[in-house]
């Protein structure tokens, strides 16, 4: 029975056409020669559908089993010849030879836009074809194609960025060396002199495994214990901040060095009651501002020039004789070896940091500490290399061990202690004082607080008679307040 | 056995303890010592001011000072302070930068420029 009647609907018609367009124009003018073929195929194209041939079982039963899945894809299956059972009434005309006037198939094919199947079709018709797929056309945006010179500030950014980041590695390596450098060219000394060289914390001094700690990429610090006369030393190595790019600008800028700041804390039996210092004279205006201890006993800077000192240096010392006592030969002769070295040196028995501010006003007198502060510049240049510059701190170190047995020794005399004492007696008093200013005016304004909310709850009483006997409750209460408390006696 | 001129006295050794330490058991609230370098907390605060432009008013050349004011603030920051505050400017300052190219892909352009 034939099948051919679901093959030519509407449906699937009109999808053929459209493929078979599609491949005339793809084919061209060479392959029209062809056209004896290719009625031959488009007969056997048909033929395939042909059910009575009886030598083609296979292919009916693959026709049978496409034709199940026919009614549901028909849009898709457009080059697959499926045949259903149907009328034959409906395509009759079809087979109808005058139905097709001019038409004929034996005919040659001369006209290259006429429809005719292609012997390459064949194979492709073997095989289902892919289903077509729409093209899709993409926009790309303007600012995406290759104009990438637009984008010269983010290219400017990013570079900036990777350049800090290298800046950043070299720098942080760089710090690491010199603090680095600078412990273990000092660490024999600093061995010789306490016996804890170095603490990370370890329950056992035995067990450190780090003794300089990195506070950060140019802040180094380690603690010497274990000495007569001191409790500890913490040394604290600050270098320049080679790691941050705009660290590094603005000290091209403005020249500064590497320090170190030497703080050694004595114990309270071995150091007597004064305050000196003597440093250059940005550090000593600086630190006259800052620090506490310098603010309150010693207000006025003099020059160092009384003591043939070089270069700018300024003096600070609560007593006069401290600085004569302080500054003798072997001091003066380090500053005159090595000037520019020594950036500070500060001796105090009441040291506290720096001034509080005005918010930050402590309601205890803050306790003192007794310290002696060392701050030397490592002077790296263009004729020094990092070695020497480290070496000739070593000396600095030693005038350190030298000034702390000094300052052990050291008593004021009668008369500096007679004044020291009162100065100290002084400074808690005043402390008091505007301790207790503080507070009584605290006391006040809460008592002013309280009046004031007695008085809205009175206001806020409705009933007037209860309103008056409150009133009248709160004066007695004030009066009896104001009288002069007495002492009764009973007899 | 130590001689008379050895300054060592290993029974009078007194263990470090950080100032920042001392402080917390001082105050109840975390403190920084006073004289320590501000950089790292103002460039934080920088970055997030940017970062906030360049989100909200779709400014691109602030959302790359953003990213700048992090890494310096990266830069200087101390080993003790909390890591987590420098991962949160640095996310918001890149994410700052990226959402204000999405929005708009175009090239940036500077304010004087125009």
């Amino acid at each position: 029975m034939r099948r051919r009647k679901s093959f030519l609907c509407p449906a699937t018609l009109l999808p053929m056409l459209m493929l078979a367009i599609s491949i005339n124009l793809m084919s061209g003018t060479s392959e029209a020669a062809k056209s004896n073929e290719y009625a031959d195929i488009e007969d056997n194209d048909f033929a395939e559908f042909d059910f009575e041939d009886e030598t083609d079982e296979s292919s009916k039963v693959e026709v049978e089993d496409e034709d199940d899945e026919f009614d549901t894809n028909v849009e898709d299956e457009e080059a697959e010849v499926e045949v259903e059972t149907e009328n034959d009434d409906e395509f009759s005309h079809f087979e109808d030879d005058e139905e097709f006037e001019g038409f004929n198939p034996k005919e040659d094919h001369e006209d290259p836009d006429e429809f005719y199947n292609e012997p390459k079709a064949r194979p492709e018709k073997a095989t289902p074809n892919p289903p077509k797929q729409p093209i899709k056309i993409v926009n790309i945006p303007a600012h995406l194609r290759t104009n990438w010179e637009n984008y010269y500030m983010e290219i400017f950014m990013i570079i900036g960025i990777i350049v800090y980041f290298l800046n950043f590695f070299t720098g942080k390596t760089k710090n690491q060396k010199i603090a680095n450098q600078w412990f273990n060219s000092h660490r024999s000394l600093l061995e010789s002199q306490f016996s804890l060289v170095g603490d990370d914390g370890s329950k056992n001094t035995e067990d450190i495994q780090e003794p300089l700690t990195k506070e950060s990429e140019n802040i180094f610090t380690f603690w010497c214990s274990g000495r007569v006369c001191c409790e500890g030393m913490l040394v604290e190595l600050k270098l320049l901040k080679r790691q941050d790019l705009v660290g590094v600008i603005s000290t091209a800028m403005k020249p500064a060095h590497d320090q170190v700041h030497v703080r050694v804390e004595m114990s309270p039996e071995d150091m007597d009651s004064f305050i000196f210092c003597i440093a250059n004279k940005k550090s000593s205006l600086r630190l006259a501002k800052e620090m506490n201890d310098l603010a309150t006993y010693c207000p006025e800077r003099r020059p160092a020039d009384k003591f043939d000192i070089p270069g700018s240096y300024f003096i600070m010392s609560e007593v006069a004789e401290v600085a004569s006592a302080m500054l003798d030969a072997k001091m003066i002769s380090m500053f005159r070896k090595y000037p520019d070295a020594i950036d500070t040196i500060h001796f105090s028995d009441q040291f506290t940091g720096p001034k509080p501010g005005e918010d930050q006003q402590p309601l205890e007198l803050p306790q003192g500490k007794q310290v002696l502060i060392f701050v030397f510049n490592i002077l790296t240049g263009k004729d020094k290399s990092l070695d020497e510059a480290i070496e000739e701190t070593k000396p600095l170190m030693q005038l350190v061990f030298y000034c702390l047995d000094k300052v052990k020794r050291y008593k004021l005399s009668r008369e500096a202690k007679t004044k020291a004492d009162k100065n100290r007696t002084r400074v808690a008093e005043n402390h008091w004082r505007s301790i207790h200013a503080v507070k009584a005016e605290k006391a006040a304004e809460e008592r002013e607080k309280k009046r004031r909310e007695i008085k809205e709850r009175i206001r806020e009483i409705e009933d007037p008679e209860k309103q008056r006997k409150m009133e009248e409750r709160e004066n007695r209460r004030e009066k009896k307040k104001q009288q002069p408390k007495m002492k009764q006696l009973k007899v | 056995m130590q001689c008379a001129n050895d300054p060592r006295r290993p029974e009078r050794i007194v263990r470090y303890v950080s100032p920042q330490a001392v402080l917390n058991a001082q105050n109840d609230e975390k403190k920084d010592a006073p004289n320590d370098d501000l950089t790292p907390d103002y460039m934080n605060v920088l970055g997030m001011i940017f970062s906030m432009c360049a989100l909200m008013m779709r400014i691109k050349w602030c959302g790359w000072v953003a990213v700048y004011c992090s890494c310096i603030s990266f830069a200087n920051t101390k080993y003790n302070d909390d890591t987590k505050q420098i991962m949160s400017s640095f996310m918001l300052s890149i994410s700052a930068v990226v959402m204000s190219y999405l929005q708009n892909p175009m090239p940036m352009t500077l304010p004087f420029t125009g």
